[in-house]
């Protein structure tokens, strides 16, 4: 029995960008070829006639590599697209929209330290409803097959997109006013990304756990 | 025979149809598809899983490892509900253009 599985290695090739399907896919055509090649066989076809017709079988090595290659990267940016951005999206606008209707209708924000620029301001009402909307982003994501960082990436992008927001404009403040004394801008940068990042970011995520409990819980029902 | 490039279009529905009957893994699917037509419809490798990967990841079937007869790992294919939804009109969507092919071309069964 010829090795199929060298065979394919041999013929198609390195899988770029989807190295990780690579062994599997090369398992499963080899696994074809070999099948195919022992029916052949087994009709009573000689060993050179069998192999090469089994080749013949295999088509053209190059369609197949792009063919399957396609196919597995298409698959990856569907998944992508329904685990991480459908329901980071969807986190994303619910909790803004839910912060700027509080601050519309009047809510107002918790402030420590109330008076210094370096104090934490903190939207109580909003951050109690946090959990509940990284219920609903883990809830889209899981839906999609998703697990592990994946769900919680997509339920905490609002306090990521917050995060990076901050890592962006803050350098640039620091460059652009030269005035307020370098202390007062770290501790500052430190009160917002607790009030905005780090404590959004947890009432996130823990709606994240929470979801994923009651759903082993009802599985296990 | 038939050429490479009419039989593409209709393996979509080939495969479907064969795995109706239960999962079977990717040279059973081939195997029963050239049976079936008595061998007018052959797939190559490059033909059979680019497709049997784009059909998976649009959830009409579902492939899964396991032990084949040998004893060797193989993967198979079921029919997920997606996919047995779609057989209905992909066969109706046939059976126009046969329909309109015979009009057309005055194509008839042999």
């Amino acid at each position: 029995m010829p090795d199929w599985r060298a065979h394919v290695r041999d013929h198609l090739g390195s899988l770029r960008h989807v190295r990780a399907e690579e062994e599997e896919v090369v398992c499963e055509l080899a696994g074809h070829l070999e099948e195919c090649y022992a029916a052949l066989r087994a009709k009573g076809m000689p060993e050179e006639e069998a192999f090469s017709e089994t080749c013949a079988r295999a088509g053209n090595w190059e369609e197949l590599r792009s063919g399957i290659v396609s196919a597995i990267e298409e698959g990856t940016m569907n998944d992508r697209v329904k685990q991480i951005w459908v329901p980071g999206l969807v986190t994303l606008l619910s909790s803004y929209v839910v912060l700027t209707l509080f601050q519309r209708i009047g809510v107002r924000p918790m402030v420590l330290h109330p008076g210094e620029p370096r104090g934490v301001v903190l939207y109580l009402p909003w951050l109690f409803l946090l959990p509940l909307i990284g219920a609903v982003g883990a809830y889209l994501s899981r839906r999609a097959l998703a697990d592990g960082w994946r769900v919680y990436l997509a339920a905490s992008l609002p306090a990521l997109a917050l995060g990076a927001f901050f890592l962006l404009l803050f350098p640039l403040a620091f460059a652009l006013d030269r005035q307020v004394p370098l202390h007062i801008k770290g501790t500052a940068l430190v009160a917002m990304t607790v009030g905005w990042v780090a404590l959004p970011g947890i009432a996130l995520c823990l709606g994240v756990a929470l979801q994923g409990l009651s759903k082993r819980r009802t599985a296990s029902r | 025979m038939i050429r490479t490039e009419l039989k593409r279009g209709t393996a979509e529905l080939a495969i479907l149809s064969v795995l109706e009957a239960g999962p079977l893994h990717g040279y059973e699917i081939g195997r029963r598809i050239e049976q079936q037509s008595d061998g007018a419809l052959q797939y190559t490798l490059a033909a059979l899983y680019p497709l049997l990967y784009r059909m998976e990841n649009r959830r009409w079937l579902l492939g899964e490892w396991g032990k084949g007869q040998n004893g060797k790992r193989r993967r198979s294919y079921r029919l997920l509900p997606r996919g047995r939804k779609m057989l209905k009109p992909m066969r109706a969507e046939w059976a126009d253009l046969f329909q309109a092919l015979r009009r057309v071309a005055k194509v008839t069964h042999a």
